[in-house]
């Protein structure tokens, strides 16, 4: 058979057996948690989806303030099959941020990130970041009021950093204010250097999680039941998942396609209460607590610079948790991590209801 | 004295059903005219509209689903079946069994 | 005859079944992403607007044909007089039909496929009926609509 020649072809040429015994090789842990490592696969996966489904999108979207907005209606109402691929790349990032939170809060909750694993804490940390802001780029392209409200907010919120904060904001807004250089920033963003970062992390990521094995909870410790092969029982188990996920995403593009606001007017006053996407509402509902002014300080800022700690923290929690690197039982970082844990999900909630 | 706070209260209340009547009528009118102009605010279409397309939209939609849901089952027979093999033990193969040829 | 045991193995029996309802699954969803990929070159109108006199005395049991977007449609006179609008596409692939006025059939020639006068299947592969449209006189215009849609005339 042709097929037993080509594998004869590449097996005189590479060492596949390597391969094979390290897949072979690789097992999964099976004890009371273990659906938290198909998350990982799962946010994988629709990352993918995101990525086809927007290649196709940008032979139609056409990047200029003038057209953008008008050239996604054509998308819509005038190709084949372009409200579907719109809806998908909505739904498919929807769920993929979705996804990612339980990913990442998971991981935190079980202290998965504890040594000698901190790198993998760290590139997931980056990749987080990237998720949102490619949330907030693809949001604005759309360039309706809403998407353009929405982006001054984030912006300036960010300006409101003490020292960087003004320069932070012209770069993302390729200017003073938010404007069609911003569209074409956040496109190039979008489209080109985000996907590229993707990429790129993704592949540490996976590979530093294929050099250290998956990470058992302490408390799961002498409760593993047993080991399985990822290859090919796992495997399969995450097929299964993504079936099921590919099936939701189109489910939900059919029944609820996105709707498409009015153009953006730079120069207009922005729609009443704009919220913002719900992977922003936790930072939203955060800055309402604090009144305007605080002591005579700017309480904007003072908001932003606790945020910006708050975030500093997560980031350097496997550093900061001493107890859990030397694999003791740490209690004091379990609570940090309900306590993250509850505040988004509930900020969130608020959010989501007000 | 009695009723006097009789009195009282009745002219309370109507004034608190004066009050409902007038209000409810006022979020009566509000809502219409809110859902009048969400309604002559022109919607972008944002799903085919056509009923023909929309069945046969509906209609890829649920074979798309058997499809899914096809590949779970195989996928779930296959992992039984491995599962199986594993248990006897026999999956592994060994490096250096004569060939029998 | 009947054997003791079976030529192939169970594993070999659902390597074939998964391999083939994978590679039918990939190729419906790669179909889509294909669409929409290819441009979008003559995709059927919502609704096209005729000149009425055009079709006004065409004579019972026979069509008249229009250009349906880039494909074929039929103003159909029927037996008993009354006038509808319908596709001239069969279902099952895309050849024109044509009025067999004798049969008072619609006729596929690609693979013998045979409809009634209101586009039901008798006979042949097609798998679904005739699309018929929506007929409206507005004046001088005659509108052939896809059933369902709200016909929003440009102000002239
Ligand atoms: C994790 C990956 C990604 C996420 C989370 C994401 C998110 C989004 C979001 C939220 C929108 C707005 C959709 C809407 O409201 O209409 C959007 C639009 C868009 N995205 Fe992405 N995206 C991702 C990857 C990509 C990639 C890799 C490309 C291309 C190479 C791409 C190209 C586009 C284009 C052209 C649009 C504009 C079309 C539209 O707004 O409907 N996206 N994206
Ligand atoms: S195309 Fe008409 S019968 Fe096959």
């Amino acid at each position: 058979m042709s097929c037993q020649r080509l594998k004869k072809w590449f097996d005189e040429r590479y060492d596949f057996e390597g391969i094979r015994s390290f897949t072979k090789h690789k097992l999964i842990p099976v004890h009371k948690y273990g659906i938290l490592y198909y998350t990982g696969g799962l946010t994988m996966f629709l990352f993918a989806l995101q990525f086809i489904t927007g290649m196709v999108l940008s032979f139609y979207y056409v990047p200029y303030h003038e057209q953008a907005h008008k050239s996604i209606i054509e998308i819509v109402t005038k190709l084949n099959m372009g409200w579907l691929f719109r809806s998908l790349h909505h739904w498919g990032a929807q769920l993929a941020i979705g996804v990612l939170f339980i990913h990442v809060f998971g991981t935190l909750l079980l202290k998965a990130y504890r040594k000698p694993r901190e790198l993998i804490w760290i590139t997931g940390f980056i990749l987080l970041a990237i998720s949102i802001f490619f949330g907030l780029s693809g949001y604005f392209l759309l360039w309706d009021e809403r998407a353009f409200a929405a982006v001054r907010v984030a912006t300036g919120g960010a300006g409101n950093l003490p020292v960087i904060g003004g320069f932070i904001k012209s770069f993302l807004r390729g200017g003073l204010d938010v404007t069609g250089e911003t569209l074409i920033r956040f496109y190039g963003f979008h489209v080109s250097v985000l996907p590229f970062f993707t990429l790129l992390l993704i592949g540490i990521h996976v590979l530093l999680v294929q050099y250290h094995g998956m990470s058992i909870p302490l408390s799961q410790k002498d409760n593993v039941k047993k080991y399985e092969p990822f290859f090919p029982n796992v495997l399969y188990k995450d097929f299964i998942l993504w079936l099921i996920a590919l099936g939701v995403v189109v489910t939900l593009s059919v029944f609820l396609p996105p709707e498409i606001g009015k153009k953006a007017d730079p120069l207009a006053a922005p729609p009443e209460n704009i919220k913002p996407e719900w992977y922003f509402l936790f930072l939203f509902q955060t800055l309402k607590l604090f009144p305007g002014d605080i002591m005579g300080l700017n309480g904007e800022m003072i908001a932003i610079i606790l945020i910006s700690l708050g975030i500093l923290f997560f980031f350097l929690i496997p550093f900061l948790d001493r107890k859990s690197a030397r694999d003791e039982k740490s209690t004091a970082f379990t609570w940090i991590g309900i306590i993250y844990t509850v505040y988004f999900v509930v900020m969130t909630i608020i959010g989501f209801i007000t | 004295m009695k009723e006097k706070m009789l009195e009282k209260i009745k002219m309370i209340r109507d004034r608190k059903i004066k009050i409902a009547i007038k209000s409810s009528m006022f979020l009566i009118l509000i809502s219409f005219f809110t859902a009048i102009s969400l309604w002559a605010e022109e919607q972008i279409q944002v799903f085919p509209s056509a009923p023909y397309d929309r069945y046969i939209i509906y209609q890829a939609l649920a074979l798309f689903w058997a499809g899914i849901i096809g590949l779970i089952v195989i996928i779930r027979m296959k992992l039984k079946e491995i599962e199986r093999t594993q248990d006897m033990g026999i999956d592994k193969e060994e490096k250096d069994i004569p060939f029998l040829d | 005859m009947r054997l003791k045991f079976s030529l192939i193995t169970r594993r070999e029996f659902l390597n074939t079944l998964f391999g083939g309802w994978l590679i039918a699954f990939l190729s419906g969803s790669f179909y889509a992403l294909l669409k929409f990929a290819y441009p979008t070159l003559g995709k059927e109108p919502d609704f096209v607007v005729l000149n009425a006199k055009d079709f006004t005395d065409i004579p019972a049991n026979s069509v008249k044909p229009f250009p349906w977007g880039g494909k074929l449609g039929f103003i159909f006179k029927r037996p008993d007089n009354k006038t509808v609008a319908l596709k001239g596409v069969c279902t099952h692939m895309e050849c024109n039909i044509a009025y067999k006025p004798e049969d008072k059939k619609f006729y596929c020639p690609c693979h013998k496929g045979w409809f009634d006068m209101d586009g039901k299947v008798i006979e042949g592969p097609p798998p679904k009926p005739l699309e018929f449209f929506e007929l409206t006189q507005e004046g001088e215009k005659l509108i052939v609509a896809k059933k369902g849609i709200k016909v929003e005339l440009p102000k002239a």
